[in-house]
C-alpha cells in the first residue's frame, strides 16, 4: 500500500498488505493472518521443485539487477558436497530506496518465511541476513520476530542469523557483502569465480534482495501462474513491485503496482504530484545509479525492467526520486557524486580517483569557476569509468552525470556563464 | 604511545559470554569480527586502538588487519564522541526535502557549530551521513541508535531539548 | 600424456600455453607486456588496478588479463583503441594524486608508473587546479618507509606480507581516496622478510631507509651474483655504483627463490666494499710480512710446498667457491690432507609461502660444496692437528686460531692486526664474492653461478686463479683460463 499513506486503488497490493498493522509483526498475528503456511508447502516439495515453481512465476531480483531468481538459484550444486548458503540482501542503501525497510519493520515474518523457503530450494543450512548497521528498528523488530519464529520451531533444520553491517554502501553488492560477512573489508571480488560457485567462506552461496524473497510466500501458495499473470506490458516482468517515491510528491512513501504500470500514473494520480505551484524537471526511476528522466521521458515510462530501458534509464531497486522545477539539478548530481566518492571501497582506480575528481570538477562548476570544456571532460571520465571497473559503483557514478549533462546542459552552462551565481565556494 | 593506566578488556565476564554466542554462528572466527567491534563499541562508546588489539588476540587475527576493517565502517568511531552522536541524512532525495537546513539548525541549536566536531559540553556530535534508507519520510535523522523520521528545522529545538 | 595445450592468438601472434594459464603471462610468450601494477606472479590475484585491461574478442566488455584464463581460440588485442584508451585513462587516474616526485624520489628510472606513462600515457593532465591529497611519510619498520602521497594502492605489499610472510601486518585503511597503506601503531614492518615490500612497489612509495637517496637507477650496474647470507643460495642481483656495492635485490629463480629474499641478505653487502683489504702479495722476509710481486709469492710457496712431507691441513671459509676450495685441496694432494671450515650459525627464518624457502641456520653459501669435496665440520680437530702439520694453508678465514710449528700460507681477503694468521710465511690477496666468478652448492646441493660486479682491489685475484696457477704449477690441475 502506500504507506504511509492510505492504500491507492490502482495499487495491487500483495507484498505491502500489512504495513502499518502492528499485530502482523507477531508471530501469533502472521500466523493469524496466513503466514507460514507456505513454508509448510515447501518442506513438502522437493528442492528442485520448488525451483521450478519460481522459474515459472517470472520473478526477477527486486534489489536492482533483475536476475531471474529461479534461474539464479538453479545455479547452486544440485548435489550437495559442501555446505551451501544463503545470503538475504538487507543493507539496502540506494539513495531514494526504502522499502526492504518497510518490508522488515512491518512484516519480518514475511521476510524469514521467504529466507527459509530459499535456504530450503538451494539446500542452504544456514542464511545470513545482513541488516545495514543504520536500521536500529527493523533490526530490533527481525531480532524479536525470529525469537518467536524460533521458540515455534517453524524452520526446520534452517538456521537464521541476523549479521548487522556498520555503514558501507558497497556492502550491497553481493560479493562484498560475503566479504564483509566473512570479517573483512567490504571490497567486491573478481569473478569468476560466482557465488554459485565458491562464494560464502568458499562455499555455493546465493544472495538475493529482502522484497524478492518476500515475494515467494506468495508464489508458492497462490501458484506461478498467478504471478506470471500481473503483468502489464512486456511478459518478461511479472508480479508487483513496491516503488518507494520520494523528493518532490505530495505523498512519498512505498506503493505497491503489477509491473509495467506508468510511471505518469504512480506520481500524479497515487502520489498527488508535485507539490502545489510546481511542475515535474526529472525523475530517477531506480535510485541513484540509474540514468536521470527528463519530464518527457518520465511520463511516457512503463515501470517494469524493459520499459525503463526503452525510456532511456533502468527500473534499478525502484527508488523514484522526483524532482520538480525548483531543484538545482547541478548541486544534485553533485550531490550525487558525492554519495559515490564517499563509498568507493578504493579497490580500482577508475573509482577511487575517478568518483572524487568527478565530484571536485562539480563543485568548482558549482563555485562559479566552471568552463565549457569541463562538461567534455565529465563526459569522457565517466566513459573512462563505466564497464572497466570491478563492480558498478564507478558506473553508477557516471549514470546521472552522463544523463544530467545530456538532459539539463542548460543549468550547467547556466553556472559556467556566470548567468547563475555560485552557490558553493571553491 | 604510552599508556599510564593499566587496561581493562572488554571481552570478560557476560561480555565474553556474548561473544562466544555469537562465535557459534559462524564457522570462522574472522566472522564474528563485526559483531565484535559492535559490542566494542556499545561497552566503551568508541574503538581505541588498544581495543582493536583486543579483538585481535581474541579472534586469532593481527591487529593491523581489525584497524583496516575498522577504519572500512563508517559507523565505528575511532575516536570518542558526544554523548549523542547524530547522523543526518543529506543525500539528493533528503537533500532536495531541506536536509541541509537541519543540519543547519542541529549545528546552530546544540552548539556543536561544524558538523564532526563535539559541542563544548560534550553531549552532541552532528555528522552528514550519506543515505539512511528512510528517503520518503525525509529527513531521517539517527541520534545514537534511535531512528527518528520527517525531520524539520521547526522540529529540531523539541528534539534537541528531548535528548539533552 | 601432458595437458593438451590451449590455442589462442594475442596481437596477431599465435601461442600455445597450458590449461589454466592467465592471458597476461600467455601475452608474454607472444613476446608482449600487458602493463600492470598489482599483478605479480609471485602473489595472489587481485584485479584491482585496472591497468592491464584488454580487448578480447566476443567478451562484450574488455577484460583484465591478469584474472581471465585462455581459452581456445581466444583472440586477444592488447594494442586495440578501446584497450589503450582505458589504459590511458587508469594512468591518468593515477597521475591525478601522485605527485612529481620523480626528480627526488629513489624509484625513478625503475619506475613502473613512469616507464607506462610514457608508454601509454597522457601527454599533459586534466587534472590542473586542484590540490593532491597529502599525507605525511611514515616511518613503517627497521627499514621501510612508507610514502603515502606515491602510493596506487596496488596492495602488492599487503598481500605479500598477508600470504606469502603470513604476518599480515599491512591493511588498506580508509575507503576511496582517502585510502592509505596501514599499519597498527603497535606493531613494526621487522618480519625477516619484510623488505620484499619494497622490491614489490611499482613506484617509489615504499622506499629502503637503507638506499635512500644513495644512487640513482640508471647510474647502476647490476650484475647476477648468488646470496652469501646462508646456505640457501637464493639468487640475487648486485648493484653497483663507480665499483661500489650500494644494493642487493632478489633475482628472479623459481627454483630456489623465487622473487624474493631475505633482510639479512639484502643487508649482506657492506663487507663487500671494505677498503683494508690486503691488497699485495706478502712474503716473510728477515722475520716480517713485505709485500712483493706474485711471481716471487707463488715461488715461496711452490718451495715450502716441495720441501715439506707429511701432514697438511686446509682450514676454509665456506663463503669460499667451490672452484677454490677444489684447488685448495688438489694443491695439498701430495700430503696427508685434513680440511676444515666452520660455520657461524643462526636462527632459521622461513617464508612460509614459498615452499623449501628460509633464511638458514647456516650463515654461510658454500658449506655444501665443502662438505661435497670433503672438508669436515670437525674445525676444532683440525686446528689442534695444525700445530703439528708441516703444511697449514687458511683460505679467506682471517679469525682462525691457527698455530703451527709448519709453514702457514694465508689466502685472504683481509688480515687484521691481532689475527694468528698474520704469522703466516706468505700471504696471498683475493678476491670476494663481488670481485669474481665462481660456484656455489646450495644446502640442497644445487651449484649456481655468480658473476663479477667490480674489480677487485691493488693486485688481489679470484682465490681459484691464484690456486689454480700453483696447483699447475704442481703438476696437480690445469692451468687456469
Amino acid at each position: 500500500m502506500g504507506y504511509p499513506n492510505k492504500p491507492h486503488l490502482k495499487e495491487t497490493i500483495v507484498l505491502s498488505q500489512h504495513f502499518g498493522d502492528a499485530d502482523a509483526r507477531t508471530f501469533k498475528g502472521w500466523t493469524k493472518r496466513g503466514g507460514y503456511e507456505a513454508l509448510s508447502q515447501a518442506f513438502k516439495m522437493t528442492p528442485v521443485e520448488v525451483i521450478e515453481v519460481v522459474k515459472e512465476s517470472g520473478l526477477r531480483g527486486r534489489g536492482g539487477a533483475g536476475f531471474p531468481t529461479g534461474l539464479k538459484w538453479s545455479f547452486m550444486p544440485k548435489e550437495k558436497k559442501k555446505p551451501h548458503y544463503l545470503c538475504v540482501n538487507a543493507d539496502e542503501s540506494e539513495p531514494g530506496t526504502f522499502k526492504d525497510r518497510e518490508i522488515m519493520r512491518w512484516t519480518p515474518h514475511a521476510l524469514l518465511e521467504g529466507t527459509a523457503i530459499a535456504a530450503h530450494a538451494i539446500q542452504a543450512e544456514i542464511a545470513y541476513i545482513y541488516i545495514r548497521g543504520e536500521f536500529t528498528e527493523p533490526w530490533t523488530i527481525m531480532e524479536k520476530a525470529l525469537a518467536e519464529a524460533n521458540a515455534a520451531n517453524v524452520f526446520g533444520k534452517i538456521k537464521i542469523v541476523l549479521h548487522r553491517g556498520a555503514g558501507a554502501y558497497i556492502c550491497g553488492e553481493e560479493t562484498a557483502l560475503m566479504n564483509s560477512i566473512e570479517g573483512k573489508r567490504g571490497n567486491p571480488r573478481i569473478k569468476p569465480p560466482f557465488p554459485a560457485a565458491a562464494g560464502l567462506f568458499g562455499m555455493p552461496t546465493t544472495i538475493n534482495n529482502v522484497e524478492t524473497l518476500t515475494a515467494v510466500p506468495h508464489i508458492l501458495k497462490r501458484g506461478a501462474a498467478w504471478y506470471k499473470g500481473l503483468c502489464l506490458s512486456n511478459p518478461k516482468s511479472t508480479g508487483t513491485k513496491l516503488f518507494s517515491v520520494c523528493g518532490h510528491v505530495q505523498r512519498p512513501g512505498n506503493y505497491e503496482v503489477t509491473m509495467g504500470f506508468p510511471l505518469k500514473d504512480l506520481l500524479y494520480e497515487m502520489c498527488g504530484g508535485v507539490p502545489a505551484g510546481r511542475t515535474l524537471k526529472a525523475c530517477i526511476p531506480g535510485g541513484s545509479s540509474v540514468p536521470i528522466l527528463n519530464r518527457e521521458e518520465t511520463e511516457r515510462t512503463l515501470l517494469d525492467y524493459e520499459g525503463c530501458v526503452a525510456a532511456g534509464s533502468m527500473l534499478g531497486s525502484g527508488g523514484v526520486i522526483v524532482f520538480d522545477d525548483s531543484t538545482d539539478m547541478v548541486y544534485q548530481i553533485m550531490r550525487l557524486a558525492r554519495f559515490y566518492a564517499h563509498e568507493s571501497c578504493a579497490q580500482c582506480t577508475q573509482c577511487r580517483e575517478g568518483t572524487a575528481w568527478t565530484t571536485k570538477i562539480m563543485e568548482r562548476i558549482l563555485a562559479g569557476q566552471g568552463k565549457m570544456q569541463d562538461l567534455d571532460l565529465l563526459l569522457d571520465l565517466s566513459e573512462n569509468m563505466t564497464g572497466k571497473t570491478i563492480c558498478v559503483l564507478s558506473d553508477s557514478c557516471a549514470a546521472p552525470v552522463v544523463s544530467g549533462i545530456k538532459k539539463f546542459k542548460n543549468e550547467f552552462e547556466d553556472y559556467i556563464t556566470g548567468r547563475r551565481k555560485p552557490v558553493m565556494v571553491a | 604511545m604510552t599508556v599510564t593506566e593499566e587496561y581493562r578488556a572488554v571481552f570478560a565476564g557476560k561480555v565474553l559470554e556474548e561473544l562466544q554466542g555469537i562465535l557459534a554462528k559462524y564457522p570462522t572466527k574472522q566472522a564474528a569480527l563485526l559483531p565484535a567491534l559492535w559490542l566494542v563499541q556499545r561497552e566503551r562508546g568508541w574503538i581505541s586502538d588498544r581495543n582493536m588489539a583486543e579483538v585481535g588476540e581474541v579472534l586469532g587475527i593481527t591487529p593491523a588487519y581489525v584497524k583496516g576493517v575498522v577504519t572500512f565502517y563508517t559507523m565505528y568511531h575511532q575516536h570518542p564522541v558526544g554523548r549523542n552522536f547524530v547522523q543526518v541524512c543529506t543525500t539528493s532525495p533528503c537533500n532536495i526535502c531541506g536536509a541541509e537546513g537541519v543540519v543547519k539548525a542541529l549545528l546552530e541549536q546544540t552548539g556543536a557549530k561544524d558538523a564532526g566536531a563535539t559541542s563544548p559540553d560534550g553531549k552532541w556530535t552532528i555528522i552528514e551521513v550519506e543515505c539512511l534508507g528512510a528517503c520518503g519520510f525525509a529527513t531521517p535523522i539517527l541520534i545514537n541508535d534511535d531512528f527518528i523520521e520527517n525531520v524539520t528545522p521547526d522540529k529540531v529545538a523539541d528534539l534537541v531539548k528531548k535528548y539533552r | 600424456m601432458p595437458d593438451q595445450l590451449i590455442n589462442l592468438i594475442v596481437d596477431g601472434v599465435p601461442v600455445s600455453v597450458a590449461p589454466g594459464t592467465l592471458v597476461i603471462e600467455a601475452a608474454k610468450q607472444a613476446g608482449v607486456l600487458v602493463p600492470h601494477y598489482c599483478y605479480h606472479p609471485g602473489l595472489p590475484v587481485a584485479g584491482v588496478c585496472r591497468m592491464c585491461l584488454v580487448e578480447i574478442e566476443k567478451a562484450p566488455k574488455l577484460q583484465i588479463a591478469c584474472a581471465t584464463t585462455v581459452t581456445e581460440g581466444m583472440v586477444v588485442k592488447t594494442q586495440s583503441a578501446p584497450a589503450k584508451d582505458a589504459r590511458k585513462s587508469v594512468l591518468e587516474f593515477l597521475l591525478i594524486n601522485h605527485p612529481l616526485d620523480c626528480p627526488i624520489c629513489d624509484q625513478a628510472g625503475e619506475c613502473e608508473l613512469q616507464d607506462f606513462v610514457f608508454q601509454e600515457g597522457r601527454s599533459g593532465t586534466r587534472y590542473g587546479e586542484y590540490a593532491k591529497r597529502f599525507n605525511p611519510v611514515e616511518d613503517f619498520g627497521p627499514d621501510v618507509l612508507y610514502v603515502p602521497n606515491r602510493c596506487i594502492l596496488c596492495t602488492r605489499c599487503v598481500r605479500f606480507m598477508d600470504d606469502v610472510a603470513q604476518e599480515p601486518v599491512l591493511n588498506v585503511s580508509e575507503r576511496g581516496d582517502r585510502a592509505y597503506i596501514g599499519i597498527h601503531p603497535e606493531a613494526r614492518l621487522n618480519h625477516p622478510w619484510a623488505g620484499n615490500v619494497v622490491d614489490l612497489c611499482p613506484v617509489g612509495s615504499l622506499l629502503s631507509k637503507d638506499f635512500l637517496h644513495k644512487a640513482r637507477a640508471w647510474e647502476l650496474d647490476k650484475t647476477a651474483s648468488i646470496c652469501t647470507g646462508c646456505s640457501q643460495g637464493c639468487s640475487v642481483t648486485l648493484d653497483t655504483r663507480d665499483e661500489v656495492v650500494v644494493r642487493v635485490r632478489p633475482r628472479p629463480n623459481l627454483d630456489v627463490n623465487r622473487y624474493f629474499i631475505c633482510d639479512h641478505g639484502r643487508a649482506n653487502y657492506r663487507w663487500m666494499n671494505r677498503g683494508d683489504r690486503i691488497e699485495a702479495p706478502l712474503v716473510r722476509r728477515d722475520g716480517e710480512l713485505h709485500a712483493t710481486d706474485w711471481d716471487e709469492a707463488f715461488a715461496r710457496v711452490l718451495g715450502i710446498l716441495r720441501g715439506a712431507s707429511g701432514k697438511a691441513v686446509a682450514l676454509v671459509s665456506p663463503g669460499a667457491s667451490t672452484e677454490a676450495l677444489d684447488l685448495a685441496r688438489r694443491l695439498l694432494s701430495a700430503f696427508e690432507w685434513t680440511g676444515a671450515f666452520q660455520v657461524v650459525m643462526g636462527e632459521e627464518a622461513p617464508l612460509p609461502g614459498v615452499p623449501n624457502l628460509a633464511l638458514r641456520a647456516e650463515r654461510a653459501p658454500n658449506a655444501k660444496g665443502a662438505e661435497q669435496l670433503g672438508y669436515t665440520r670437525d674445525y676444532a680437530a683440525a686446528v689442534k692437528a695444525a700445530a703439528s702439520a708441516a703444511v697449514v694453508l687458511v683460505l679467506d678465514d682471517p679469525d682462525c686460531p691457527v698455530e703451527t710449528a709448519g709453514a702457514l700460507i694465508y689466502a685472504g681477503t683481509v688480515l687484521p692486526p691481532e689475527t694468528a694468521c698474520r704469522a703466516a710465511q706468505v700471504v696471498l690477496p683475493i678476491a670476494n664474492v663481488a670481485e669474481e666468478e665462481g660456484t656455489f652448492v646450495n644446502r640442497d646441493g644445487r651449484a649456481q653461478k655468480y658473476f663479477q660486479a667490480k674489480p677487485a682491489p691493488g693486485m688481489a685475484r679470484p682465490a681459484a686463479w691464484v690456486l689454480g696457477e700453483l696447483a699447475a704449477a704442481l703438476g696437480v690441475a690445469e692451468a687456469p683460463r
